[in-house]
């Protein structure tokens, strides 16, 4: 398992640079109260990840991945863990930066917000690494990239249906309802979206031929 | 003798294409050479040995156990050669043992260094700065790295000039003395397994025509040239093959030496890997 972490992390270590300048920006923003873009970095270790992907599939990696011990577990399990790792670690980097800055600016520091923000930001960055990583592993690279554009334009058009059509007021009081309970519900449910993703990954890839 | 790989009935269906009761052996410590020109279905059969396909019928034993139900326990005792590239290019030789380290129980990070600095590959260098062939050599060096007990290696050879394959040989050669190993060696360059196989397999169309060992084929089989009037006096049970060239005949022949007495033919010639594909596969009879 160790091995193929870290060949992906080897892969996209050309990125750390790139993430490095972000944080670089994001602090400086977030210092001079011009706007938060918190949000945007947990999703770029998914971007970089995706492009472990593409490396993946010029190069035939994944054919010989399948002749390791345990290749197609492991491999598979890998990318889901080390985009774990990244969104973690680049979250963490960012909730640091975050109370640094409440703290050098000697602003109250509103830790439920940054913790609510930040949390919000790596759910919905591991919901879309759920849909998207089947589809990669399914249909390949460049066709996954299209689908999962459609699929989240076809989620916004639903969403702004229903929006437009049901009460929205009857969601927010029962997530209301739920109270404390909201965030852990949350957790468990992300977490088993991912793992039921990581599960059909690997059906595609103990189907697929090479 | 004890067998290292053992394929009983493989067969494999595709919409052109299929394996058809493919059936051979490899025993411990001996060089096998896969031949068959492309498409015969030489890729098809290695990756139902590695299991990286689905829907085969038939038996495939790899060290006397089945390859489907221990694959991930025999995968740590096979190297393994594709015959397209595969290492991430943006990697360099070191990043390929950091993982490699982590996955084979058995990885030797020496003996990959040392064979690194024999090839003269750059352990530090992105794999994209390497040429074709030292890409080659970087694949064989890793298959080599974790001392397996087979080598499965799919047309390892074909990119490499030829003083490369012959430092390939050699190590190919060294490894088998040195660990009592067995290869499985995929090629269409037949010129280099009559200096380093002991068997050849033959596979033509999906069907093994022939799986004996190299100095049989070559001591027993016979091409016999001659005019069509002394082809005329051939009984068509004494050769296998012929093919019909502007001024003359080939025609192949096994068991050589009775035919030689029975004809009363001066000169067979000895024949050699390349004809005898050739004639296996364009001869009529």
């Amino acid at each position: 398992m160790l091995g193929f972490i870290k060949k992906d992390i080897n892969m996209v270590k050309s990125n750390f640079k790139l993430i490095g300048v972000l944080l670089i920006v994001y602090a400086f923003l977030a210092f001079t109260n011009k706007m938060d873009i918190s949000f945007i970095l947990p999703f770029i270790s998914v971007m970089i990840m995706i492009s472990s992907f593409s490396y993946d599939s010029f190069n035939n990696w994944d054919a010989y991945m399948v002749t390791l011990p345990n290749g197609r577990k492991n491999g598979v399990l890998a990318k889901y863990l080390t985009t774990f790792l990244l969104i973690f670690i680049i979250s963490l980097i960012t909730l640091t930066i975050s109370l640094i800055i409440s703290y050098t600016k000697n602003t109250e520091i509103n830790y439920l917000q940054i913790f609510t923000s930040l949390l919000g930001t790596i759910i919905g960055t591991l919901l879309v690494v759920s849909f998207m990583y089947p589809l990669i592993y399914k249909l390949g690279i460049e066709k996954a990239r299209i689908s999962i554009f459609l699929i989240i334009f076809g989620l916004a058009f639903l969403g702004s249906l229903l929006i437009n059509h049901i009460n929205i007021s009857h969601i927010t009081n029962a997530l209301t309802k739920l109270g404390n309970l909201l965030v852990p519900i949350t957790i468990i449910i992300t977490l088993l979206l991912l793992y039921i993703s990581y599960i059909i990954s690997l059906k595609i890839i103990r189907k697929k031929e090479y | 003798m004890e067998n290292i790989l053992e394929i009983k009935n493989l067969n494999k269906k595709y919409d052109n294409f299929s394996l058809k009761n493919v059936s051979f052996n490899l025993p411990k410590g001996m060089i096998m050479g896969f031949i068959g020109e492309n498409g015969a279905g030489k890729t098809t059969t290695i990756k139902a040995i590695l299991n990286i396909i689905n829907s085969y019928t038939g038996e495939i034993k790899i060290f006397n156990k089945s390859n489907i139900k221990y694959d991930s326990e025999i995968k740590e005792d096979i190297g393994v050669v594709l015959d397209n590239t595969f290492f991430p290019e943006i990697l360099s030789p070191t990043d390929i043992n950091n993982s490699l380290k982590n996955i084979y129980k058995n990885w030797d990070e020496k003996l990959y260094y040392s064979y690194l600095e024999k090839f003269n590959l750059d352990k530090t260098k992105q794999i994209k700065t390497f040429s074709k062939g030292m890409r080659k050599k970087l694949e064989i060096i890793t298959a080599l790295s974790h001392k397996p007990k087979l080598l499965v290696l799919d047309e390892a050879t074909s990119g490499l000039d030829p003083v490369a394959r012959n430092e390939v040989i050699d190590l190919f050669r060294e490894f088998i003395e040195n660990n009592d190993s067995s290869i499985l060696l995929s090629t269409h360059i037949t010129s280099d397994l009559e200096k380093l196989a002991d068997y050849i397999t033959f596979i033509n169309n999906g069907e093994i025509l022939l799986s004996k060992t190299t100095d049989e084929l070559l001591n027993n089989y016979g091409l016999i040239k001659c005019t069509e009037k002394e082809f005329n006096s051939l009984d068509k049970n004494d050769y296998i093959k012929y093919m019909k060239n502007k001024y003359e005949y080939d025609v192949l022949v096994e068991n050589k030496k009775e035919i030689k007495k029975k004809y009363k033919i001066e000169v067979i010639d000895k024949i050699n890997l390349e004809d005898l594909m050739l004639l296996m596969i364009k001869g009529v009879k």
